[in-house]
């Protein structure tokens, strides 16, 4: 493959970084998984390139191939295990009152993300990333009403999770 | 409001946290060597391949047969043989087009029925080479029966003495070797491709499970 083709992609790429960061960050636990994610990530990227036409965002393009990539082809086993601390839970359930801090409430909501399964944390990152259901459903070929449902049952889950 | 909201909020001011990899370590990477399922995969098939094809290759029949003079069913052994052949290359001609069609970019669960597919192609071109064992095994018994002069004393114990029970023994050996060949392949692949294809399949059977 050219060399221009090759600073092309590593351009974007490192603009783009983040999207891939933050899939390595739900899919993995622990610095090297992450890295390791990382990289297997950036190589098939680099391999779907070539079909890469630009007549849509890098980003959106990138979507697709890197949680592919997380739940498909990635081989290592990656399960996270459960680091919910009772007093955390507690502590989350007291947000009404606003005597809690917001960056102890989003770690919660990490741990939490981080205990449902493959497929659920697909639909949590394309939701983040603030996808709507057409392309939710697009990306993983299921169809827009059973990722809507689906959307609402993880809802539940997360809620069911933080406060037990 | 809602717990994913509050993290959706968080998300969006969350890019700088990551530490970020430069140009030249994406370059790195670009040379380093994917070790993905399909990778895997490919490399085992073409395994199978190559191991199954040497199979055919070094147990040459020609010369058992010769020496046992039982050329009447060499002629039927060459149809058999040109019939595998055909038989192979058709299966390598479909696995090479499963292969060709597993995209990234296609959706999850278009991938995985590709990577799902790829992989049946295999396992019933093993499938096909174990029951090909099993018939050449069962025609190598019949043969020998036939043919081969050492077993003759066999044969008479058959014909006069307790023939039901040298009989019956003859077939059990038989048949034990069969399926200790056979059960030793099966428990070899389920071990290989479990392991290998465990997430996967867990995976799938979620996605399956919401689009009901």
């Amino acid at each position: 493959m050219s060399d221009h083709l090759e600073q092309s992609f590593v351009k974007q790429l490192k603009e783009n970084q983040n999207i891939i960061h933050k899939i390595c960050r739900l899919y993995t636990n622990g610095d090297d998984a992450h890295n390791d994610l990382f990289q297997e990530i950036t190589i098939q990227l680099w391999k779907a390139f070539p079909k890469f036409r630009g007549d849509s965002k890098f980003s959106t393009w990138a979507y697709r191939v890197a949680l592919n990539t997380a739940i498909t082809l990635y081989r290592k086993n990656t399960r996270t295990v459960s680091t919910v601390t009772y007093e955390g839970q507690k502590h989350f359930l007291s947000q009404e009152d606003y005597n809690f801090e917001e960056e102890e409430q989003i770690k919660l909501m990490y741990q939490a993300v981080q205990q449902l399964n493959d497929i659920e944390k697909a639909l949590v990152f394309l939701y983040l990333e603030d996808k709507d259901y057409t392309e939710i459903s697009e990306t993983l070929g299921i169809s827009e009403v059973n990722a809507r449902v689906k959307m609402n049952r993880i809802k539940g889950k997360l809620k069911k999770i933080l406060n037990p | 409001m809602d717990e994913l909201d509050l993290l959706k909020k968080a998300w969006k001011k969350d890019t700088h946290s990551f530490e970020q990899v430069t140009e030249t370590d994406i370059y790195k990477m670009l040379h380093r060597k994917s070790s993905s399922i399909v990778k895997w995969i490919l490399v085992i098939s073409i395994l199978e391949f190559a191991v199954w094809a040497a199979v055919s290759i070094l147990f040459n029949t020609d010369d058992a047969i010769k020496s046992l003079h039982a050329e009447s069913f060499s002629f039927y052994l060459k149809i058999l043989t040109y019939v595998n052949y055909a038989v192979v290359v058709y299966f390598i001609y479909a696995f090479y087009q499963n292969y060709a069609k597993i995209s990234t970019i296609t959706s999850t669960k278009q991938l995985m029925q590709d990577i799902l597919r790829a992989r049946k192609t295999v396992q019933y071109y093993v499938w096909y080479n174990l029951i090909m064992i099993l018939i050449s095994t069962i025609l190598g018994f019949v043969m020998a029966f036939i043919y081969n002069p050492k077993m003759s004393a066999l044969k008479d114990k058959i014909a006069h003495e307790d023939s039901y029970i040298t009989l019956s023994k003859t077939i059990c050996v038989i048949v034990i070797t069969c399926l200790l060949t056979v059960g030793v392949f099966w428990l070899f692949y389920r071990l290989l491709y479990g392991i290998l294809l465990r997430k996967l399949q867990g995976n799938y059977k979620e996605l399956k499970k919401i689009d009901l």
